[in-house]
């Protein structure tokens, strides 16, 4: 099963701060048992909300709304993408995580939809499409 | 640079356990899909059950504490994601407007970190971390 590990957005990140060393080996650390036990598929931080932009949707209009965004405890500060057994694994991964900020901070964990799981749902033309798209991006050579 | 689109349902917050999107929808999100790959700025991207299948984690002075979905106090989670890789946060923002989202969603653009954002004593820090991602290297500023 696939779990995406949503980092939320805090104070410090919203201000575009740096994290500092002791935080940076902890986590270097972390991140490196992640991938000896097979657990990491990806991960990224992102650029504060003030760099970013929403995009509001109403028929066929669309409206850009630049960020920052006010509500920093519904914000993401970054993400992993992890292959886990079970959502208590994922779970018991997360607690040994090193505090992500020298804050109070919180970390998402939501399960990844597959393609079983959409069951009759989907037609066979569309599973067949969503099979190819995967299939091209796993080889994708970024430019 | 890359850029994540983050689509925010709203309601998604309170959605049961097993929710679908229906075929309808997921038939054209795939023609969207489709349409970022033939462009060739689509890296990745992925759907999430709903937080009643989730859980979440708090660190107070350090010490984990798990709590499980759903979260009846949030206003805003998220649906899915997309990565992709454009030329600038103008191009990022075209794309998202494409989107067949209806008026009950946004889509938040973020632009993601790389390796050359980070000052040289944060890239020393991170050394190896993008070969732990080895469909990442391009990003390592050399």
């Amino acid at each position: 099963m696939r779990f995406m590990i949503i980092i939320k957005a805090t104070p410090t990140s919203e201000a575009g701060a740096m994290p500092d060393q002791k935080l940076l080996e902890a986590m270097g650390k972390f991140n490196e048992e992640l991938v000896a036990n097979g657990i990491m598929l990806a991960g990224e931080g992102l650029q504060a909300s003030s760099k970013g932009a929403r995009v509001h949707f109403k028929g066929n209009d669309r409206t850009i709304i630049d960020g920052p965004f006010a509500e920093t405890k519904e914000l993401i500060a970054g993400f992993w993408i992890w292959q886990c057994q079970s959502l208590d694994e994922a779970k018991a991964w997360v607690k040994r995580c090193p505090n992500p900020f020298n804050e109070e901070s919180e970390i998402e964990i939501r399960q990844v939809f597959e393609l079983e799981d959409f069951g009759d749902e989907i037609t066979p033309e569309l599973r067949e499409s969503e099979e190819r798209l995967r299939a091209e991006l796993t080889n994708r050579k970024p430019n | 640079m890359r850029f994540m689109m983050l689509m925010i349902p709203k309601g998604y917050e309170v959605a049961e356990a097993g929710t679908m999107p229906s075929a309808d929808a997921v038939a054209a999100m795939m023609k969207y899909n489709e349409s970022l790959k033939k462009a060739g700025v689509l890296l990745s991207l992925d759907g999430l059950h709903p937080p009643s299948m989730g859980a979440r984690v708090t660190f107070d002075g350090g010490k984990p504490k798990v709590t499980d979905g759903p979260f009846t106090e949030v206003k805003e989670v998220l649906g899915g994601y997309w990565m992709i890789q454009v030329r600038s946060r103008e191009e990022a923002i075209e794309w998202a407007k494409r989107c067949p989202a209806s008026a009950n969603e946004i889509i938040e653009i973020r632009q993601v970190q790389e390796f050359a954002d980070f000052p040289t004593d944060v890239q020393k820090a991170l050394d190896g971390f993008t070969d732990m991602q080895p469909h990442l290297a391009h990003t390592k500023a050399s």
